[in-house]
């Protein structure tokens, strides 16, 4: 390969077969994300052409009570689902990392919510956690408690949620935790298991550390996942009761298809972007930092 | 060299695919009008099929190329097309964006057409009105296919179990709550109600009915302000005890499991109030199970009996098609003067006069038989609804209906605000959307 030229000018051929894949980047992605930038400074309703007002909708966003209640909202969402979705999709890897018979039909079940339509999973949960007939309550009031409003309730709604996000999405994780365990020398349990060690210490001291580098892998996919939010909160709240359960994506939707305000809901999905970047830089620097392979 | 021609030669291949997608489908004869026409109900494909099949049999060299967009799609996309000045010639309208659509000029003016020949003989001009009057100008920019109004749909089984009489379409609101108390039963004693005597949440169609009902209404229309008068207010109230105070109806948090339209054909609650396009809905979906009536909405003691809430659903034509005159004649058919009751929505009233005196539209032998006469008199009495600019977001409807005046109800029912706090919030809220709209 030494003294192979890829300076841009230099060869053609490899441009060309990237060509209709950097033309699809160009118009389906970096325009869109330019252009939404440009709209997130004007008024526009889809129909005529776009009034340029300045900051006006960055004014108007960090006025808002309602705004601030989104974003908190969107934070809630957010720690409920990354720290829900690592702790129990490492439980399930750890759980299902044993050899048995019939164990690829657990891995399979536990992963079908994955890919299983959001709209149907917010219908059956919406059935489920129904006040006056859903199961769960039916099972609440038969041990004589009183059973909440998992949805309509202004303090549950948006947790009830995030729970359901995490169990849809615990056996995405629960994969790739699998596939960090499964990278662990199985010598080194046993060194431990003949030092003494037992399953919990072995865990603590030998799995959890070696595995830090998935866990960082999963924690920046699980925090940007956690803000993509909208298929569940429209099929289960519509971001009710009131804005309890709104966040910043189902608020983009809201403004950009329902009330056409297309220039303001590109203002609250950069402030979105900025969120997501910052987070993202943050836990970049953490893994470069702090979460080098042990080995 | 040969890779290199290769590579070349699939890339333009990719490339002319692209480009060749956003072409025209086919070439079109120079004598051929194309019309193109953009509905909103898939339901409607198979009655779409023959209308069109009909209307080109009639019209030689006239060919119709039928859109059909999912409901909550639609908007998004015809507004795209508005952008780009390419609207199709004949699409549906909604009285909802009548009035932000006329006002920007992206609708037909079809008063020409109108003065010139004889639509008022064959439509009702009463409907035409309303389509006039939700505009805001004094022309007419759509041709209304329907009206569409709100009725009280009841259980009979539930109503003769009871013992009681069927509404009649004189009812009062006491008479209305007696009803719903004697219908509010817990059948297997457990201390949960089995089944509710009404249904109702802050939607439009469950709130605007009782408002209009007792000749109130929610937004001032000089100011252009939110303000409902005392006479929406009671409207509001009386609903809001029927929940809180006279528990006949649940609080919309114990209906979370349902969708809406489906509590009353569930036989959760005896009465429901909703659109008439329902009929349609309720034939299809409950046959024979359960045997139901409708009623006009109770009129409140502040209201005219023959008031009634109600808009019409409608079809426009581009600003810019090239063919306004087979527009003209397409649309007018498509609403009614050329087609049957067979191909129209049972419950939607129908804006001509031949399909709307149909004997078969009360046909006796589907349900709800010759109850649905009274939407032909309702289609004949004076007609109010809430529609401004901005009313999605303001009323709070589809992706939005927990929020605004939806919302503000939904509040007052769940017990998580006063009636009065509820009302104070809320028209804050409300009033910053109108005042965008409304300078």
């Amino acid at each position: 390969m030494a003294g192979v030229s890829y300076k841009w000018h230099g060869k053609l051929t490899p441009w060309l077969f990237i060509l209709p894949t950097v033309i699809g980047l160009l118009v389906f992605r970096l325009v869109p994300i330019v252009s939404s930038f440009y709209l997130s400074f004007t008024d526009w309703s889809l129909l005529g052409s776009p009034a340029f007002l300045k900051l006006g909708n960055y004014k108007e966003l960090f006025g808002s009570r309602e705004f601030l209640t989104i974003i908190l909202n969107t934070f809630q969402f957010s720690c409920i689902y990354v720290v829900g979705s690592i702790v129990l999709g490492l439980a399930l890897a750890t759980l299902i990392n044993v050899q048995f018979k019939g164990v690829s039909f657990f891995r399979a079940a536990i992963y079908l919510p994955v890919v299983t339509s959001a709209v149907a999973v917010g219908i059956v949960w919406n059935w489920m956690l129904g006040p006056t007939y859903g199961v769960i309550n039916n099972i609440i009031s038969a041990v004589g408690l009183t059973p909440p409003y998992w949805l309509g309730d202004m303090k549950l709604s948006l947790n009830t949620v995030a729970f359901v996000q995490v169990w849809k999405m615990s056996g995405y994780y629960m994969i790739l935790f699998l596939a960090g365990l499964q990278n662990i020398p199985s010598e080194t349990l046993e060194a431990a298991r003949v030092d003494g060690a037992n399953p919990v210490q072995s865990f603590f001291r030998i799995t959890l550390p070696m595995l830090l580098p998935t866990v960082f892998f999963v924690l920046t996919i699980a925090i940007i996942d956690s803000f993509k939010n909208f298929e569940l909160i429209y099929a289960m709240t519509k971001g009710g009761p009131g804005n309890s359960s709104n966040t910043l994506v189902y608020d983009v939707y809201l403004n950009a298809f329902v009330y056409y305000r297309v220039g303001f809901a590109s203002a609250i999905a950069y402030i979105l972007l900025i969120f997501v970047g910052l987070l993202t830089i943050g836990n970049l620097y953490i893994r470069k930092h702090y979460a080098q392979p042990l080995d | 060299m040969k890779k290199k021609l290769l590579a070349i030669l699939l890339v333009l291949l990719v490339i002319s695919t692209l480009f060749a997608a956003g072409t025209k489908e086919a070439a079109v004869t120079d004598k051929e009008i194309v019309l193109d026409w953009w509905t909103w109900d898939p339901d409607m494909v198979e009655q779409n099929k023959t209308i069109m099949a009909t209307f080109e049999a009639e019209n030689p060299g006239v060919k119709i190329n039928n859109t059909m967009v999912g409901t909550a799609e639609y908007w998004t996309k015809i507004r795209i097309q508005a952008n780009q000045n390419r609207l199709p010639d004949v699409f549906t309208m909604s009285s909802g964006y009548l009035e932000e659509w006329a006002k920007a000029g992206l609708l037909y003016n079809l008063d020409g057409f109108i003065e010139k020949d004889d639509t008022f003989d064959v439509f009702y001009k009463s409907i035409f009105d309303t389509n006039k009057a939700t505009s805001g100008t004094d022309s007419y920019y759509a041709i209304p296919f329907a009206l569409v109004t709100t009725v009280l749909y009841y259980n009979k089984d539930a109503f003769d179990a009871a013992g009681l009489a069927y509404p009649t379409n004189d009812w009062t609101w006491d008479e209305f709550k007696s009803a719903a108390r004697k219908l509010t039963i817990d059948t297997n004693k457990d201390g949960k109600i089995d089944q509710w005597g009404y249904w109702f949440y802050g939607r439009y169609a469950h709130i605007e009915p009782w408002v209009f009902g007792n000749n109130g209404y929610l937004v001032d229309n000089k100011t252009m302000r939110f303000a409902p008068d005392k006479n929406a207010m009671d409207a509001i109230k009386m609903l809001t005890d029927l929940v809180l105070v006279d528990k006949v109806a649940p609080a919309q948090r114990d209906m979370t499991s349902f969708k809406q339209q489906d509590v009353f054909p569930q036989g959760v609650a005896a009465m429901w109030i909703d659109g008439s396009w329902f009929v349609d809905i309720l034939r299809k979906n409950l046959g024979d199970d359960m045997r139901w009536g409708m009623a006009k909405v109770p009129t409140g003691p502040n209201g005219s009996k023959d008031m009634t809430y109600g808009w019409p659903d409608s079809y426009a034509i581009a600003p810019n098609t090239k063919n306004p005159e087979m527009a003209w004649k397409f649309a007018r058919y498509v609403a009614g003067e050329g087609i049957d009751l067979d191909v129209y929505m049972a419950g939607k009233i129908p804006s001509a006069k031949k399909l709307a005196e149909d004997p078969l539209f009360a046909d006796p032998k589907k349900q709800p038989g010759t109850d649905m006469n009274l939407l032909i008199e309702q289609a004949a009495g004076p007609m109010k609804n809430s529609y401004t600019m901005g009313w999605s977001e303001w009323r709070g409807y589809g992706g939005s209906e927990t929020l605004g005046l939806n919302g503000t109800i939904d509040a007052i029912v769940n017990g998580h605000s006063s009636f009065e706090d509820a009302f104070n919030k809320g028209t804050k809220n409300i009033n910053s959307v109108l005042t965008r709209y409304y300078k």
